[in-house]
């Protein structure tokens, strides 16, 4: 098992009646609620954070991208990478770059090949979409969004592995020069992750490319139906993904008691999923970022996150968090892990308005008594290994 | 933005041609005869036929094509633009031959009516703009982009009677799985179109000079999606048109005032030569 410390940097200080008195804690609440001398102390804790899981001895930590938002106040995760590349030794993962917002995809070459060549060939280059909010913070076209996504990363696929220079004409990105310094470390390219909520059309992408695959914010009977079709997906390409091509990323706390965990934990999951991810449909999922057809399924679904009132408890027992003592979140993990099949964990350890002494009791509870038991877990013994990407 | 639909009035049923414009099939509504008038919809529309053009096609042949990518015509993976549009719809008038139509937009048609008539100026007899977007003013707009289809409804109309019938209509949208994805197309449409800049051409002022016919322009005087500065913004970059501003009514004057509308184009586009068998 691949274990891995994934952190969001939220920002939860939000005035009290921020639920009453906004529809949306993207796009357009107001940055005048950031403080930014809150902002440089939650900076400083959240970097401790990071360089806490390499300390505690996971394989890798991750950062993510996001915009306009408390959520998140990651909008340059190759920025928080730089910060870490010297502060750990570990992998760092950037979960990921968030490729149609950019103009300029050749800026992600350039900046994951330094930190790649800087970090010894420590990074693993995420490639996402982004959510579809941020098609409203950067005024790009959503209905673009999966075009700009494959050629993005096909034009930076090219500059990591092609001698430049070369040209570039597509429908989206067009270069005379193609040719960028330095060229990453790892060969042909660092790993490439493909987080995503499960669509279809990532699901085959990411087989069909032979990256690892994380699943997201999901419950556990979409968990395994994606998973099974990304195994499936791998077969149509002549292949079976190993366990550590399936990735799982899900918020974890625990503590002494089942009890105790779900007293500090259910909170700070409320401010998680009810205020921080709060967003009306619309701007979650705008015009095209979905096909009308997906997007026709999608649209007309009372639940989901974002509205602002989910039932924590409830998205607990459906496998949105694991919460417990070490017994319970070990049993839990094992049992998750037997019926899922990953071999690869990214858990957010810091979430919602948890405390940085409640993380840190968290995380040293799961290093010492539950990751000791999970090591052995999601190794492949009769499936072959993947054939290096291309 | 989610239905117009009302019982025609007295006029046959339009009749539905698909028309072929390099290889892409085009759907025109077409009813009345007389002189052609082009109506060119909006980005909400949903296909419908509605009672100002049975109205007007009492005296005129009315033609009401669905654009490339909305309602019950195919995609055209050429059109990223309202530009790139209005090229395609020199080419379907073109294969509809029509000779010197009256150009009819509203909203999203307005703009688009605006572009084509500045590429082939000569083509056109008159225009009229509809609410129209394609300008942009300092005066602030919602973001339709963001609204669900019970929030455009409630902004769209202006008469409570109409505007409680569009929402109830608004909240039953995903029960039509039909209908629901032509309005996830048309949405994905316009935002090829409209999302950046938010629905306008920062060089579309530059290029109105082009224009040759007479233009109306026509305004609800309570629409909230675009309100009436927008028409005075219309009115100043067109240096010289005629503004009717439609008093009971929203962002779409046709659906809620039809008999006022109707008779404003009617009188608008007879006025002088259309072409001689106006009103035969």
């Amino acid at each position: 098992m691949k274990i891995f410390g994934f952190h969001l940097m939220p920002y939860p200080d939000l005035p009290a009646d921020h639920l009453d008195s906004a529809d949306s804690s993207w796009v357009t609440l107001s940055n005048a609620l950031f403080d930014p001398h809150q902002g440089h102390l939650l900076y400083r804790r959240y970097l401790d954070e990071l360089v806490a899981y390499d300390r505690a001895g996971f394989d890798g930590l991750c950062v993510n991208e996001h915009h306009q938002t408390p959520y998140g106040l990651m909008p340059a995760p190759d920025v928080a990478a730089a910060v870490l590349v010297p502060q750990t030794s570990c992998q760092i993962a950037i979960l990921g770059n968030a490729l149609p917002l950019r103009d300029h995809p050749l800026r992600v070459a350039e900046e994951v090949a330094m930190l790649d060549v800087i970090s010894g060939g420590r990074i693993i280059s995420g490639f996402v979409r982004g959510i579809g909010a941020e098609y409203h913070t950067f005024g790009i076209d959503p209905a673009t969004s999966r075009e700009r996504f494959y050629e993005a990363h096909d034009l930076i696929i090219a500059a990591w592995t092609r001698p430049g220079p070369f040209e570039w004409y597509g429908k989206h990105y067009k270069f005379r020069y193609v040719n960028p310094w330095p060229r990453p470390l790892q060969q042909p390219h660092p790993p490439i992750w493909s987080p995503s909520q499960g669509s279809g059309e990532t699901i085959d992408w990411a087989a069909r490319n032979r990256y690892t695959y994380l699943q997201t914010y999901s419950d556990i009977a979409t968990v395994r139906r994606v998973f099974d079709d990304f195994r499936a997906a791998t077969q149509g390409y002549g292949y079976v993904a190993p366990p550590e091509q399936i990735g799982w990323s899900i918020p974890v706390f625990v503590a002494d008691t089942d009890e105790r965990a779900e007293a500090v934990a259910l909170p700070a999951l409320d401010t998680l999923f009810n205020r921080l991810m709060r967003m009306p449909k619309d701007v979650f999922f705008p015009a095209g970022y979905l096909t009308p057809a997906s997007g026709a399924r999608v649209m007309a679904g009372k639940q989901g996150l974002g509205s602002g009132s989910a039932d924590v408890r409830d998205l607990v027992r459906r496998g949105y968090a694991l919460i417990g003592s070490p017994d319970t979140v070990r049993q839990k993990f094992e049992a998750y892990q037997k019926e899922l099949g990953f071999g690869c964990f990214c858990g957010v350890f810091q979430f919602g308005s948890l405390g940085h002494d409640q993380f840190l009791d968290s995380l040293h509870l799961f290093a010492q008594k539950v990751m000791p038991a999970i090591r052995g877990l999601g190794v492949p013994h009769d499936v072959p290994a993947p054939i290096a990407a291309t | 933005m989610t239905t117009t639909s009302s019982a025609p009035v007295s006029a046959a049923e339009p009749a539905e041609h698909i028309i072929d414009v390099r290889g892409r099939r085009i759907r025109v509504a077409q009813a009345g005869h007389g002189a052609p008038l082009v109506y060119l919809h909006g980005a909400g529309d949903l296909g419908d036929w509605g009672p100002a053009l049975s109205l007007l096609a009492r005296d005129f042949t009315v033609y009401r094509p669905d654009h490339p990518g909305f309602n019950h015509s195919d995609d055209d993976p050429s059109v990223d633009t309202v530009l790139d549009m209005a090229f395609s719809y020199l080419d379907l008038f073109d294969r509809l031959s029509l000779d010197r139509p009256g150009l009819v937009g509203v909203s999203l048609g307005g703009w688009l009516a605006a572009q084509i008539a500045v590429l082939a100026p000569d083509r056109f007899a008159k225009l009229v703009l509809v609410d129209a977007a394609g300008l942009r003013t300092e005066v602030p707009t919602p973001d339709v982009f963001t609204l669900s289809p019970v929030q455009q409804a409630e902004l769209l109309y202006h008469r409570a009677d109409l505007r409680a019938a569009a929402v109830a209509a608004a909240e039953k949208i995903t029960e039509d799985p039909g209908l629901f994805q032509r309005y996830l197309r048309n949405r994905m449409a316009s935002a090829h179109l409209a999302w950046n800049p938010y629905m306008h051409d920062p060089k579309l002022p530059g290029r109105l000079h082009r224009l040759a016919a007479p233009v109306l322009v026509v305004w609800g005087a309570q629409d909230r999606l675009l309100p009436v500065e927008y028409a005075h913004r219309w009115v100043a970059a067109l240096g010289t048109a005629r503004l009717e501003i439609i008093d009971e009514a929203g962002h779409l004057p046709a659906v809620e005032q039809p008999d006022t509308f109707a008779a404003l184009v009617r009188e608008f586009l007879s006025l002088g030569a259309l072409s001689p068998e106006v009103g035969a």
